[in-house]
């Protein structure tokens, strides 16, 4: 497996910066439709976007491998749904961060309430709860329970929070509607390069979170056997 | 016992408790009438509460109904009601109906005394249909509780007990502040026509979060309370 995740993480890593590089280098910088000025804080789309996706997968993978818990009751699915919910957690942190800075260049302030960014702060909030109740648990077996309960909880709360919070008028950038990507030729090229390259990037990250796990519990079990 | 019975005894043992105690609508109504005069000292002079007429009372109603979820699972817990409950030949999703039934029913007691209260003391008025407001506060209830139970069930749980509860339920809950602010401030500013549209968008979306979270608890019950 080590093998494995050397080889996503290397895939990963260049097709991202190579994403990056080609968007900040090749392609053109993006004309705002309605002011026919350019925008160069739009570049930050090509990590914000891939960033913001793959977070969502990675809750919804911590609500799947935690269902698969329940029903199988080994302990693997339990450190996939666990890696899976902390990486979520810091990729969430990144899109928060991203999200203000492009709020800071396009609106001149760093938070404003808008859907998207608030619907990401709740999330946050949400699985932030989720590692306080796994601390407050002392039997493994129970975090593991209700840390997979909660997973899958959290998980179905996410669309509803989407479509709640989308009650209040936006003025986020869509940038996939029924129409269509918005993003046209380089542009579109550099924005799916690095959105690979995310993906690949954080299966490795998964997996070798997964690996840690399961060394660390080696370890405590050899503890045990030496006397403490 | 078929499955309504068994549901029913728990709702009846927990109003028997109640009426005894009275301590859980007792505190929640005292609780409200306190974030009442806090709001009044809140936001200083102002005497038209109308704007955020829904907002107030949501963020009354959702504290309140925390005072009561954390109280409901304490005392099973403390005097060792719970291993009873457990031990008796009852469905476990049962036992979940019938203490999101009774918190259901406290909570709308409260809010029962509680709604004209403040729209008589904060000069507030529902100047659209009454129904459709009732239908609104019914809807965010079954949200409230079928959540808190759930969530209470975990907390209870914990080390932490009823600390963890409103770090946890508060963000869950979010979808229903959200609606239920956006559908009892239209219906109470009397919206009409195109502006109305949000209101029901928001009672769709309780009504399928209500849907949505009785099938997790269901389904999840059974994880939840030990085995």
């Amino acid at each position: 497996m080590k093998k494995a995740i050397t080889i996503l993480l290397g895939i990963g890593s260049v097709l991202l910066l190579t994403g990056i590089a080609y968007a900040f280098l090749v392609a053109p910088i993006a004309v705002d439709p309605n002011t026919g000025k350019e925008v160069f804080h739009q570049k930050i789309l090509y990590f914000h976007v891939p960033v913001a996706e793959t977070s969502l997968v990675s809750f919804i993978l911590a609500a799947v491998f935690g269902a698969l818990f329940l029903y199988k009751r080994e302990r693997k699915y339990d450190f996939l749904s666990l890696a899976a919910v902390e990486l979520g957690f810091m990729y969430g942190l990144l899109v928060e961060m991203t999200g203000m800075m492009w709020d800071k260049a396009a609106w001149g302030v760093w938070w404003q309430w808008e859907p998207r960014l608030t619907t990401y702060l709740i999330l946050m909030l949400m699985y932030s709860g989720y590692f306080v109740m796994r601390s407050s648990i002392g039997e493994d077996s129970t975090k593991a329970r209700f840390g997979a309960v909660y997973a899958i909880i959290a998980a179905v709360n996410v669309p509803l929070t989407f479509f709640a919070i989308r009650l209040i008028p936006s003025i986020h950038p869509i940038l996939f509607d029924s129409s269509g990507a918005g993003l046209e030729g380089p542009l579109l090229v550099a924005f799916l390069v690095s959105m690979f390259g995310m993906t690949f990037f954080y299966v490795s990250l998964l997996l070798t979170r997964y690996q840690m796990f399961g060394v660390s519990e080696e370890l405590d079990i050899l503890k045990n056997q030496i006397g403490g | 016992m078929s499955g309504g019975r068994q549901i029913g005894a728990i709702v009846k043992k927990d109003i028997i408790a109640e009426l005894r105690t009275k301590e859980m609508v007792v505190s929640m109504f005292l609780f409200v009438l306190l974030i009442m005069v806090a709001f009044h000292y809140g936001f200083g002079t102002t005497t038209d509460f109308s704007p955020f007429a829904g907002g107030l009372i949501w963020i009354a109603f959702l504290f309140t109904s925390l005072l009561g979820l954390n109280r409901s699972f304490v005392h099973e817990k403390d005097e060792g009601c719970l291993e009873g409950l457990l031990l008796s030949p009852v469905d476990r999703p049962n036992i979940f109906f019938g203490k999101m039934i009774g918190n259901f029913i406290f909570l709308t007691i409260v809010e029962i005394i509680a709604v004209p209260l403040y729209l008589v003391m904060l000069n507030l008025s529902i100047r659209g249909s009454v129904p459709m407001f009732i239908l609104a506060i019914v809807l965010s209830n079954i949200g409230i509780c079928v959540v808190g139970t759930l969530l209470s069930t975990i907390s209870i749980n914990t080390k932490m007990r009823d600390m963890l509860l409103p770090l946890i339920y508060l963000p869950i809950s979010s979808p229903i502040l959200i609606c239920a602010v956006t559908s009892t401030n239209g219906i109470m500013g009397g919206v009409t026509g195109e502006k109305f549209a949000p209101v029901i968008s928001a009672m769709k979306i309780l009504a399928a979060y209500d849907i949505m979270f009785l099938l997790v608890a269901y389904a999840l019950y059974d994880f939840v309370i030990g085995e």
